[in-house]
């Protein structure tokens, strides 16, 4: 018994990786109406921001800044040279210039830092026991970032003038533009928002496992169908559905190994995209 | 083959296109739906040959319910419809549009195309036989090779219903047929409408041109504001007062 | 030197094979497949086990690479086709990462990370003879590849793809259903790549889960939008070019030597991005926009 629940504690840490890169994904895709494929790597950018900080510092709140203000920068930079070029173009043609993207980032990532993986130096902690389960603090502390994090975000969208103008945006850009809402002011924002959101994953992520140029791809996957899952342009879904995805994948992890859990995710996305294609929380037109 | 609606409803949100509407056409007849524009008539025929696949109702073709069917299911049933503004295939010519329209050839399916060419060569002729049929039936003779996107408006029309024919409907629907289309040209329609109409195929119609239509079909239905205003023969129809109100005091 | 000419011959051989796939798909049905290295992959594995393990003729392997690598396209077909297009690329991309996922896992059958080595070659012999009869085959194969296209492109089917294009609903009400002509445009582009990857296999000898990752359907993808997308000639054209840039890097790496291959291999990845991004912003006719008409 404790082993499940030891198992649905680190799914619910993985879940929250993947439940912010979802947010990440369908904060870009209900604003600027396409999927990110550079999420992914700019989560690497976050978690190599994070190690060179923590590396400075060896504080763990600086690494987390620096991995979060690099992310949130790589997302500007972007929407600024490449995304805002692309505004009137069709969500394909936004879609492969966010894959060049992906791409470029891995490359200077990894001729900067060489491939092998790298980790971050934390001083080990005893888990603390409650009953029969470990429970590691670092674990909570992550989480508890996870949730600043999303509070953060869930605030700037629901209580700030900017965070209104760009929900207005996801619900109809045309009717936005029309009303005097200039869109390149929500967009600056949205992309530092994701870039930073997209970070923050791959910093929980490095701290939990390892940082190498390929992570963020790794787990490209997982986050796509996470959104979808939830419902794309719903950022409640995609949290949702990324603890419930990084749930499902851990504890069905002795059933049908280890490799294959990415391939549930996968599977999940499908089953979603033929039953219900707007997926748990979503009001988009959907999948078609 | 008899069309059969029952509680037909198509909804946009909160507004009901379509609200209720049932009613029976018998195989073989010539039937007309008019109504003020915004009554609801293209989104009826829509929703019955399957193409809003959100509305409410039952739908069914002489014993069978198709209300699930697709609207390629529908078609190859032998209800057929066309489109109100027409949809050529552009970049094919006039001949190659009715070509592409008829059904089951083999030559759509890559393995007859790569391992039985003979069965597809042969196909292809008796195809192009009854194509060159179809062209002087509705004399577009002069026309056949030239690319359909560069047709008049009438022209276009009468190849909608050329490539209709090619399937070899039992009933079919037609939205507008002489909308836009020169007086010469709408007799020579409701000319061809009828003759295929001896041949036992039916055809419900949505039309404005008030005149044309109800010299053609021998019942006519009103819709307005997506209900079934009235039904019967054209002449009594449009005596009525409550269905001049609604049709000609509307945008009509 | 002449060794050297006609091993690189091959490899763009093989390589055109799997752009003329792609070309297949994107040119006649516009669909946005992410996932092409999975169709190279499952042809790859197939032929190498069947003619290691299974001990079967070379032939076999070949075929039932094609065989798999089309069936596999069936099921995307049926749940994917109709979804919106990025959509359906971000399916395609899972299928080849799922598959390269399993090729990893199931090391009973596919030996897992470490691969399968001694893949036999296609012809038998060392010296220029036998490599001329393989590129004589590889080449043969993509001869048949162009007379297929091309034929559909002139026949009924091509008519009704055609007729898409222009009008899907009116497709559809004439009675006919365009995912039935668009899975069959799928499950062909994807023999094509399954038959490519078997002649890698057997021409490389050995294969691994890491050389069929993504990147290889952006190294595609690259070349056919560079040759000039949905045509033919593009698919030549486009490849030529990419073995250029292969080549051009490896040939780099031995100027510079303190590159590391893992570098150049980063360089690449950025230099494939790079030109995914510019030829997306400044080439605007082709990729994302109207796929090419037979006229």
């Amino acid at each position: 018994m404790a082993f499940w629940i030891e198992l649905l504690i680190s799914g619910l840490v993985a879940g929250l990786v993947i439940g912010l890169s979802a947010l990440s994904i369908t904060l870009v895709f209900g604003i600027a109406r396409f999927p990110n494929a550079a999420t992914g790597d700019t989560m690497t950018v976050g978690a190599y921001g994070a190690l060179l900080g923590h590396r400075a510092t060896n504080s763990l709140l600086v690494g987390g800044l620096t991995g979060a203000i690099a992310g949130a920068i790589v997302g500007f930079l972007g929407y600024w040279f490449i995304f805002r070029k692309l505004a009137q173009r069709s969500n394909v043609a936004l879609l492969v210039a966010s894959i060049g993207l992906a791409f470029v980032l891995r490359a200077i990532l990894g001729v900067s830092f060489g491939h092998s993986q790298q980790v971050f130096q934390l001083p080990l902690v005893r888990p603390w026991r409650i009953g029969d389960v470990p429970v590691h603090p670092n674990d909570l502390v992550l989480a508890g970032a996870c949730a600043t994090i999303l509070a953060i975000v869930f605030a700037i969208l629901h209580l700030t003038p900017i965070g209104r103008r760009m929900r207005a945006v996801a619900d109809d850009p045309a009717l936005a533009r029309v009303s005097g809402i200039s869109p390149s002011s929500v967009m600056t924002v949205l992309w530092l928002l994701a870039g930073a959101v997209s970070a923050s994953a791959g910093i929980v992520a490095g701290i939990k496992t390892v940082v190498s140029p390929e992570m963020g791809w790794d787990l490209l996957l997982p986050a796509f169908a996470a959104a979808i899952v939830g419902g794309i342009g719903s950022p409640v879904g995609a949290v949702v559905a990324g603890l419930l995805i990084g749930v499902v994948q851990e504890m069905a992890t002795p059933l049908v190994g280890f490799t294959y859990k990415i391939a549930l995710s996968f599977l999940l996305m499908l089953v979603v995209l033929l039953v219900r294609p707007r997926g748990l929380f979503g009001k988009l037109e959907g999948a078609r | 083959m008899k069309l059969a609606l029952r509680d037909i409803s198509v909804r946009f949100g909160g507004f009901k296109a379509v609200d209720g509407i049932s009613l029976a056409i018998e195989p073989g007849t010539l039937v007309g739906i008019i109504g003020p524009n915004g009554a609801g008539k293209s989104t009826l025929f829509s929703m019955v040959t399957g193409f809003l696949p959100h509305g409410e109702g039952v739908v069914s073709l002489g014993e069978a319910d198709i209300s699930r069917d697709t609207p390629f299911g529908r078609a190859r049933r032998g209800m057929v419809r066309t489109f109100q503004v027409p949809r050529e295939f552009a970049h094919l010519t006039v001949r190659e549009n009715l070509m592409a329209a008829a059904p089951g050839q083999s030559g759509e399916n890559l393995i007859d195309l790569f391992f039985r060419p003979g069965k597809v060569r042969n196909e292809e002729d008796a195809i192009r036989r009854e194509v060159e049929e179809t062209i002087d039936f509705l004399k577009l003779r002069a026309v056949a090779d030239v690319s359909a996107g560069r047709l008049s408006g009438g022209q276009k029309k009468l190849l909608e219903l050329g490539r209709v024919l090619m399937t070899k409907p039992k009933l079919i629907l037609l939205d507008e047929p002489f909308a836009g289309v020169n007086p010469v040209l709408i007799e020579e329609l409701s000319g061809h409408i009828r003759a295929l109409n001896q041949r036992g195929i039916g055809f419900v119609i949505i039309e404005h041109d008030l005149s044309a239509l109800s010299r053609l079909v021998s019942v006519l239905h009103v819709m307005d504001q997506g209900k079934l205003l009235a039904s019967g023969a054209p002449a009594e129809v449009l005596a009525r007062k409550d269905v001049r109100e609604a049709y000609l005091g509307g945008a009509a | 030197m002449e060794a050297y000419l006609i091993a690189i011959l091959i490899v763009t051989a093989i390589y055109v094979l799997l752009s003329l796939g792609l070309t297949l798909q994107y040119g006649l049905t516009g669909l946005i497949n992410f996932g092409h290295v999975g169709f190279f992959c499952i042809g790859a594995y197939a032929a190498a086990i069947l003619s290691t393990a299974g001990s079967m003729p070379i032939a076999v392997g070949l075929v039932a690479g094609m065989l798999l690598a089309g069936l596999a396209a069936i099921p995307i077909g049926l749940v994917a086709l109709r979804l919106r297009d990025d959509y359906f690329a971000i399916v395609t991309l899972g299928f080849s990462e799922t598959v390269r996922l399993v090729i990893t896992s199931e090391g009973w059958l596919t030996k897992g990370v470490q691969g399968i080595p001694g893949i036999p070659k296609l012809i038998d012999g060392v010296g220029t003879g036998p490599a001329l009869m393989i590129l004589a085959l590889v080449g043969f194969a993509n001869i048949l590849a162009v007379i297929a296209f091309l034929r559909i492109v002139k026949s009924p089917f091509g008519r009704m793809i055609e007729a898409i294009r222009d009008n899907e609903d009116a497709v559809k009400a004439l009675g006919k259903d365009p995912a039935r002509f668009k899975i069959q445009v799928l499950v062909l582009g994807a023999v094509l790549a399954g038959l490519s990857g078997g002649f890698y296999a057997h021409y490389i000898g050995y294969v691994s889960p890491d050389q069929f990752l993504p990147i290889v359907t952006f190294y595609v993808w690259m070349a056919i939008i560079m040759g000039g997308v949905g045509r033919i000639s593009g698919a030549l054209v486009g490849t030529l070019l990419l073995m250029g840039f292969l080549e051009g890097s490896r040939f780099l790496r031995d100027l510079l030597p303190f590159i590391s291959a893992v570098e150049m291999a980063s360089i690449r990845i950025g230099a494939v991005g790079l030109a995914l991004i510019l030829f997306t912003i400044y080439r605007p006719q082709g990729l994302m926009g109207d796929y090419t008409r037979r006229k």
